[in-house]
């Protein structure tokens, strides 16, 4: 068919015109082969040139068009959605970025940057010459969601996937759902016991029929992709399929447990704060007592295992508040019972600022220390001699006696290593599991369909860890109550003649959308196109030029590199 | 080096009107104090709180000289109760570690 190509190139009120001669730019691109009309405007993206342009494609019949303007991150999707009304295929549009990529930098160099963007805008005419109308891929969607690990995190969004109509199968690899919180003695900010808040979770389970829980289970393969996912489990009755169309990864972490002589750890009284918990949940009468002895003293001692200088570099963030909720606890059932906290820094963020201020109003003492003068504790007998440089008295050198050293440990990522290999988890650099991006993408992975909440991603407290599971549940409810997921055409393919079977493409696919495959008795790559992110991996390890991305295929590259060279400015 | 002393703890945690713990260290109370004493009262208190006997021992002379004026605590930030606590200080001095009564 042949070409008719609108070009029509943006001002961007002058973020682009100031330096580029767009009306020069329009003169030597209205030559170019194929091209019907070329235009300048004020500003593209107006209402106005919009019409105007969807005008013209009507009327010259328009094929292909090319806007010069901005980064597509920000118009790509209003051109696609102009050219559709229009009647024309979205992925015969072609978009120019000579803002960011051109007047913007070189601001210094009018006539440079004028130049550059006639050879910048000929290689998007040579692209859209070439490109060819694409539809979405559709994926059916299978109305069901895998939830791994049932602690709070996991338990919250499988509620919540269960009363948008979802099947929820919560697979844990413990004999009890609940996760960590079930062992606290009392939390945060509630007040209330661990165990009252996981029952209140399970009771939800109870009464939801779409809600499938999987004692002592673990996920042992998965294959498919977003929509449709297989998920083989192990669990006490043998092995199961599950047929899911989402997966949320919610495994949360492990206590941090301090090496053996880290601040006295291994001696009788040395608890940390997990340990602590378990003994006042318990609950002792009348005096307080521990291994025998009565407890005057309480010494606590804040960051073990967190902000370390290499290792475990940053803030557990639950810890701080966690402490001193505790030390209140403790205040109240024992107020004879002194209190002593290093700290470094008091993190109580938020409104637990106020456990702070009660914790001090009851009496409790507070030191703060700064590495490296951390807290040397010596064991005497039965007691501990507590050593520190007080920043609170000018730096002076304090010692406390106690009876109990309790460390406040951070948290670490749950041991996960099956898991991390089955589901093709992304580990970040502090060792817990990687969302895309902390605030804009904060539950999502780059793996489509597989969403990660709650303390498996980084340090959380309990409200934290929750709010996460809700955002993954809304986030797959807008995924899968669409019947059929539209996605990106951008893809890769195979070209079946010209396809060795070498396997180079497979070995370099990220995302393992690539495999071998024996077709009319000939290997040959296989790609799953909802697997595939179209980055393009693959394109340039194949020997024969087999593979390539749907619209930017080899004959289209070659042509645009032409287009950019071509010397007639 | 301050020697935490338990007993000094149990004394002052017995008046429950001391209420030292909730200054914040601002300092406002030693920039006006009129017999300009630099050390009064947020050092003191941070010492009293450490159970610090012997530096309590050490500045008695400051704690005696505090004229009770109140200038501080009308402006302390934290309602602090320094005269109060000043006489807090002065009873345990003259009742606990001269045995003058
Ligand atoms: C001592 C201490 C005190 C705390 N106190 C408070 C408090 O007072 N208030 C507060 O808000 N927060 C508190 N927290 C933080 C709170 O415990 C966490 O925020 C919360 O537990 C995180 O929930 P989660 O569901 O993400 O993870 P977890 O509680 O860790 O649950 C994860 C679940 O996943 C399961 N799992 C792991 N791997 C797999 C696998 N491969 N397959 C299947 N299942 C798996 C685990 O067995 C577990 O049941 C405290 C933490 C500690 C350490
Ligand atoms: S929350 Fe507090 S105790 Fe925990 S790591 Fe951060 S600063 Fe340290
Ligand atoms: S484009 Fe990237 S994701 Fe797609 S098959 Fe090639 S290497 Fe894999
Ligand atoms: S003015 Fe009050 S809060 Fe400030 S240092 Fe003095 S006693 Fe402490
Ligand atoms: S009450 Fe004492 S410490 Fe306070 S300003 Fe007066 S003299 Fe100074």
């Amino acid at each position: 068919m042949e070409a008719k190509i609108g070009v029509f190139i943006c001002y961007c009120g002058g973020n682009i015109s100031d330096y580029v001669d767009c009306e020069r730019v329009r003169e030597a691109v209205s030559k170019e082969p194929g091209v019907v009309v070329a235009k300048t405007f004020m500003f593209t993206c107006s209402d106005a040139a919009q019409e105007e342009m969807i005008a013209d494609i009507r009327k010259e019949g328009l094929n292909a068009i090319v806007i010069a303007s901005c980064s597509p991150k920000l118009h790509l999707q209003t051109f696609r959605n102009m050219a559709r009304r229009a009647g024309l295929n979205p992925y015969t549009y072609v978009q120019v970025n000579i803002r960011e990529q051109c007047s913007w930098a070189h601001t210094h160099h009018k006539e440079a940057a004028t130049r550059k963007a006639i050879r910048l805008v000929r290689a998007g005419i040579a692209k859209a010459r070439l490109s060819i109308p694409l539809e979405p891929i559709k994926v059916k969607t299978t109305p069901a969601v895998l939830v791994v690990g049932a602690g709070v995190a996991g338990m919250r969004a499988a509620l919540a996937l269960a009363d948008m109509g979802l099947e929820v199968h919560v697979v844990e690899r413990e004999k009890a759902a609940g996760g960590w919180v079930k062992k606290w003695a009392r939390v945060f900010p509630s007040g209330r016991p661990g165990e009252e808040l996981v029952n209140t979770l399970l009771k939800g389970f109870e009464e939801r029929e779409n809600i499938y829980l999987y004692l002592e289970t673990e996920v042992v393969e998965k294959r498919g992709s977003v929509g449709q996912f297989q998920v083989r489990l192990k669990g006490p009755q043998g092995e199961q399929e599950v047929e899911v169309g989402a997966i949320v990864v919610a495994t949360g972490f492990s206590p941090y447990v301090p090496k053996e002589g880290e601040f006295a750890y291994g001696a009788s009284g040395v608890l940390t704060l997990q340990e602590l918990h378990a003994l006042l949940k318990r609950g002792i009468e009348g005096r307080f007592v521990y291994a025998g002895r009565e407890v005057r003293n309480v010494a606590f001692i804040y960051c073990v295992g967190s902000r370390e200088k290499e290792g475990h570099t940053y803030c557990s963030r639950y810890c701080c508040t966690a402490a001193v909720y505790l030390g209140l606890l403790l205040a109240e059932r024992y107020p004879e019972v002194k209190q002593f906290h290093f700290y470094r820094d008091m993190r109580t963020y938020g409104k637990y600022e106020i456990f702070y201020h009660n914790c001090l109003e009851k009496g409790a003492i507070f030191l703060r220390f700064e590495p490296p003068d951390v807290p040397k504790v010596e064991v005497a007998g039965e007691r501990f001699f507590i050593r520190v440089k007080d920043r609170l008295t000018g730096g002076e050198e304090v010692e406390v006696p106690a009876d109990l050293v309790v460390l406040v440990t951070g948290m670490v990522l749950s041991p996960n290593e099956n898991l991390v290999n089955v589901l093709k988890l992304p580990v970040g650099k502090d060792a817990f599991f990687n969302e895309v991006h902390p605030k804009l993408r904060p539950v999502e992975t780059v793996i489509d369909g597989l969403f990660i909440a709650g303390a498996c991603q980084g340090p959380k407290n309990i409200a934290e860890s929750v709010t996460s599971g809700l955002a993954a549940a809304a986030k797959i409810g807008a995924l899968l109550l669409q019947k059929e997921l539209r996605l990106e055409p951008l893809v890769a393919h195979v070209l079946k003649d010209r396809c060795t079977g070498c396997g180079e493409c497979v070995a370099a696919c990220p995302y393992e959308a690539l495999s071998l495959k024996t077709e009319d008795g000939k290997q040959i790559a296989y790609l799953n196109p909802a697997l595939c992110k179209g980055e393009g991996a693959c394109v340039p390890v194949c020997p024969e030029e087999a593979i390539e991305i749907w619209g930017y295929g080899h004959e289209q590259i070659r042509s645009m590199i032409q287009g950019l060279c071509k010397e007639d400015l | 080096m301050i020697q935490v002393d338990e007993r000094l703890l149990e004394r002052i945690a017995k008046d429950k009107d001391f209420n030292a713990q909730a200054c914040f260290n601002c300092g406002t109370c030693s920039a006006l104090c009129p017999m300009g004493l630099g050390l009064l009262p947020r050092e003191l208190f941070r010492y009293v709180l450490l159970g610090a006997r012997d530096r309590l021992r050490e500045l008695s002379d400051v704690i005696f000289s505090c004229l009770l004026c109140r200038l501080c605590e009308a402006n302390c930030p934290r309602g602090v109760r320094i005269t109060h606590n000043i006489r807090t200080l002065r009873s345990y001095l003259v009742k606990d570690e001269y045995r003058i009564l």
